[in-house]
């Protein structure tokens, strides 16, 4: 039974049972990597998965029920689920589907090419950049994984009030970890680039690079002693700081009580340096989308602009609750979640100097590059982190040393107003990118 | 699930190019998640994933391929695509299934079904008001049901054929506490291989009540100081100490390449003389137990450490080829969507004869880590880090003021040789483990234990004694 089968099937068997709306949320991919180890595949994974969220009203309220198996014994199953799962709910606002926009943006996010990659081509990409990495130094003592994979997805969002939205988009990588040793030492590293068009754009030599040199200038780590540093978070660390706590911009977390910015729309929270963008429409970037989890048009939206919380990302409901329009933030967590609020392309506007510049304008600080158990030492709600890192101490405005065993603590709102300068170097490599942090001073602590 | 003959013929496609061993896996997992805001139901979802995992070994080479398609001829052709990843001739298999027998360890009172709605709902509101009652600063509660029901069918070209029914449910609660511009949260999330009966047998109030009490203490704390001290850390999710400092470290998907710093030391001392840790996946109805891994074997009790010194690793199919020793039934999985790869189960180190109050009056300045969160390692190098949610000051051998949350750090080879003193009051904490082969049930577990030196990531400078 095909997606389009199912749905007929579905929404007539769904009104016979007692649904009013009714809505599909189907979600399929396909992947194949590989992984390299001393010049030998390792593993090869072929992957396809489907996946649907059906949801539908029934007695007045909105019920949800998921399947994997896209056949016509999920049907009762789904009904039945989304049925029971109604009755219980306690909130009596949300019985309402979308019946679509008047207009989508344009945007291209497939390409078809990717996924006819030859698989040969994965493996010799991998065993490639295995061999450039092993060339570039004789401290390298291992390549942990070299690793290559395409993969697309597809969605499809289709419901009884005349919504049909439908997107694929896709992506090529390659990826290298390696260990690198001198004496009593082991410190490891990688690095990784993507194409969402062309396997081939993918730059072997410049992955092998980064990562030998990401891995082997660890080696002679020490720490610090604990005091407070000026610090420059890298763009991939600040990327990942950002991330963790993107969740506070959501205006459902805002009202639950989950996010500390409550009550500070139109007020100043951060420097006047800083500003903060949902770009969908942004094309080339893996965050890039044309609809929302609702079916809702894509927007580009400014969070914060010059320092000031303009606003939080809503979807219909939460727009609704505030008297506002939907910024097109719906999200689902996959098929198998609720509809929540998420950014799609979230971004610091960048400034104009590189890193290097930044690290040269430094007297005395620290250089962070990786900060470790984000998911662990860092609490949203009170913005408060306290997180392991490694990164590399800065003397008279250059690298002097690396360093690892300190932690760096602070709180991300503060953060926000604590930025001295922001670097020109933004990439887009997930959907949530910050370019380069300088920071007046955060605690480290160390020896 | 599928009939014998099918598999049989899918193992048969797989093995067409040269594979030595072949496996399904196939998984139909129902999940039922009930949450609850403020003490209003805002959340109830269930559904059903339903796929098939298939893997071709040869010799530690591996092929994988799932698919949530189950048609017959999609299945096999899924095999043979598979295979097409391997060079080499079809071997001809003929199978004849042996069922693996076991006595089921855990058994399951109350199997989770729609008709508990009610009843859960019961419960999630008695600890919505445990929960809003239990501090004077409580703002907004959070409450979840989650209860999952796994049904495998694991077999193999070895003639392995094995099948298990797996229950979980676990309860989490929060709390957030509002003191002027603080904001703090506060957590408790007690889960078990069980049914619902696990819920009506604990003390639901208690744990809200915990949970409360962690988030008002937390948001009325100044900050943890930071550099290096003597940390006493409190029993039962403690542990996870452990799971990230060594743990990890342990398992084949590390050790049998190399890449970790406890490979190559079996039988050497790694640890303080006072340290004997387990993985044990037999404790009945635990978190982290089962009855068989996801590769057909049944689980049993790993001993990794025994005073100080190395004695086992976790070793799955794949690692017992590349180490060239017997698999310890730790081959695990989150789903049909992973390969499975070594993994713990319930992991905790053992008994000592310490009491808590010794290890804080013996301690003159130190940290008193009271409620753990979570961590992570890399095992290459066996730097590890760790969330505090609740510490205290211990100061002149007492408890003292309460300080906000910090990491600990450090290296698993020095964290694990500093433990000096271990207590006699083990327990175990739930958690769920993020590695190679997904999110999976994890118990954590210790006696409190101090620690002699370890790296806080406080905010406050200048220590004052």
């Amino acid at each position: 039974m095909n997606i389009t089968e199912f749905q007929e099937t579905l929404f007539r068997q769904g009104q016979e049972y007692g649904y009013t709306d009714m809505e599909i949320y189907y979600s399929g991919s396909r992947a194949i990597s590989t992984a390299i180890r001393k010049g030998e595949v390792d593993t090869y994974r072929i992957a396809e998965t489907n996946g649907l969220s059906f949801r539908g009203t029934i007695g007045g309220k909105l019920g949800y029920a998921f399947t994997e198996k896209i056949a016509a014994d999920s049907i009762p199953f789904l009904l039945e689920e989304a049925e029971g799962n109604a009755a219980v709910l306690e909130l009596e606002d949300e019985a309402d589907l979308f019946a679509g926009s008047v207009e989508y943006p344009q945007l291209q996010t497939y390409s078809a090419a990717l996924m006819q990659t030859d698989p040969e081509r994965l493996i010799q990409a991998a065993q490639q950049v295995e061999r450039l990495v092993l060339e570039k130094d004789n401290r390298i003592t291992m390549v942990r994984q070299s690793a290559a994979s395409v993969r697309e997805h597809e969605l499809l969002i289709a419901n009884t009030k005349g919504l049909h939205c439908h997107q694929q988009d896709s992506i090529g990588s390659v990826s290298v970890y390696l260990l690198a040793g001198e004496e009593q030492e082991t410190v490891s590293g990688g690095w990784f680039d993507y194409s969402l068009t062309d396997f081939s754009d993918i730059r072997l030599e410049e992955i092998a690079v980064r990562a030998v040199d990401e891995t082997v200038s660890k080696l002679g780590a020490s720490s610090v002693p604990s005091d407070n540093y000026p610090v420059i978070l890298r763009e991939d660390a600040a990327s990942n700081l950002l991330q963790t706590h993107a969740s506070v911009f959501s205006a459902e977390n805002v009202e639950k009580g989950f996010s500390s910015l409550v009550g500070k729309l139109g007020q100043r929270i951060a420097g006047s340096n800083i500003t903060l963008i949902d770009d969908p429409l942004m094309p080339g970037v893996p965050g890039a989308s044309i609809f929302d989890a609702e079916g809702v048009a894509a927007r580009r939206n400014e969070l914060i602009r010059e320092g000031t919380m303009m606003t939080f990302l809503h979807n219909r409901k939460t727009a609704s609750k505030a008297g506002l329009e939907t910024t097109g933030n719906a999200s689902k967590g996959g098929y198998k979640g609720k509809i929540g609020v998420s950014y799609h392309n979230l971004y610091l506007a960048p400034g104009t100097r590189s890193l290097d510049e930044l690290i040269a304008s430094t007297e005395r600080g620290i250089l962070i590059t990786e900060l470790q158990g984000l998911h662990a030492g860092t609490n949203p709600t009170s913005g408060n982190f306290s997180l392991a890192c490694l990164g590399y101490l800065i003397e008279n405005g250059k690298i002097s040393r690396p360093v690892n065993q300190i932690t760096v603590s602070g709180n991300f709102y503060d953060l926000l107003s604590e930025v001295e300068e922001l670097g020109n170097d933004l990439r887009f490599t997930g959907s949530c990118t910050s370019p380069s942090l300088k920071v007046r001073s955060l605690s480290i602590s160390g020896a | 699930m599928l009939q014998p003959a099918l598999v049989e013929k899918i193992l048969n496609a797989a093995l067409e190019s040269g594979g030595d061993f072949a496996e399904v896996f196939v998984e139909d997992r129902t999940d039922r998640d009930l949450g609850m805001l403020g003490g209003v139901v805002e959340r109830a979802l269930s559904g059903r994933d339903y796929g098939v995992g298939i893997r071709i070994l040869q010799g530690v080479f591996s092929v994988y391929a799932y698919t949530s398609d189950l048609q017959e001829e999609h299945l096999i052709d899924t095999a043979r695509k598979a295979a097409r990843a391997l060079k080499g001739s079809s071997g001809d298999l003929v199978l004849n299934f042996d069922k693996v027998q076991f006595e089921d360890r855990h058994p399951i009172l109350q199997r989770p079904s729609a008709s508990q709605n009610a009843r859960k709902i019961e419960l999630m509101r008695q600890a919505h008001e445990a929960l809003k009652t239990s501090h004077p600063l409580i703002e907004q509660t959070s409450v979840g049901i989650l209860n999952w029901e796994q049904n495998v069918l694991i077999a193999n070209s070895d003639g392995l054929w094995a099948e298990d029914t797996r229950t979980y449910t676990r309860m989490r609660m929060s709390a957030i506490a509002v003191d002027g511009t603080q904001r703090q949260s506060g957590f408790r999330g007690p889960g078990a291989y069980a049914g619902l009966e696990l819920l009506e047998q604990m003390d639901i109030q208690a744990e809200a009540r915990e949970a409360g009490r962690i988030a008002g203490t937390m948001v009325q704390a100044g900050y943890a100081p930071s550099g290096q001290f003597p940390v006493v850390i409190e029993n039962g999710f403690g542990g996870v100490l452990f799971h990230e400092a060594c743990g990890h470290g342990l398992e084949s998907t590390a050790v049998g390449i190399g890449a970790s710093v406890f490979a190559g030391k079996l039988g050497q001392q790694i640890a303080s003389p006072l340290v004997t840790a387990v993985d044990d996946g037999t404790i009945p109805n635990a978190w982290g137990s089962l009855n068989i891994d996801d590769e057909g074997m049944p689980t049993q009790r790993n001993v990794l450490i025994e005073n100080g010194i190395l004695k086992g690793y976790l070793i799955d199919k794949v690692g017992s080829r590349r180490m060239n020793m017997p698999p310890t039934g730790s081959g695990r999985r989150q789903s049909y969507k992973f390969a499975p790869a070594s993994r713990m189960n319930n992991t905790f180190i053992c008994e000592g004869s310490s009491t808590r109050e010794e290890m804080i009056a013996n301690t003159e300045y130190g940290i008193y880590a009271k409620s753990l969160g979570g961590g992570s390692v890399n095992t290459a190098t066996s730097d590890f880090n760790f969330a505090i949610n609740e510490a205290y000051i211990i100061r002149n051998g007492q408890i003292a003021e309460p300080v906000k949350g910090a990491t600990l750090i450090g290296k698993g080879l020095e964290a694990l040789q500093h433990i000096d003193m271990v207590g006699n009051n083990l327990d175990h904490g739930q958690g769920m483990c993020g590695s190679v082969s997904g999110s999976l049930p994890v118990n954590c577990g210790q006696p409190t234990l101090r620690v002699s030196k370890m790296t806080i990531g406080g905010r406050k400078g200048g220590v004052s004694r």
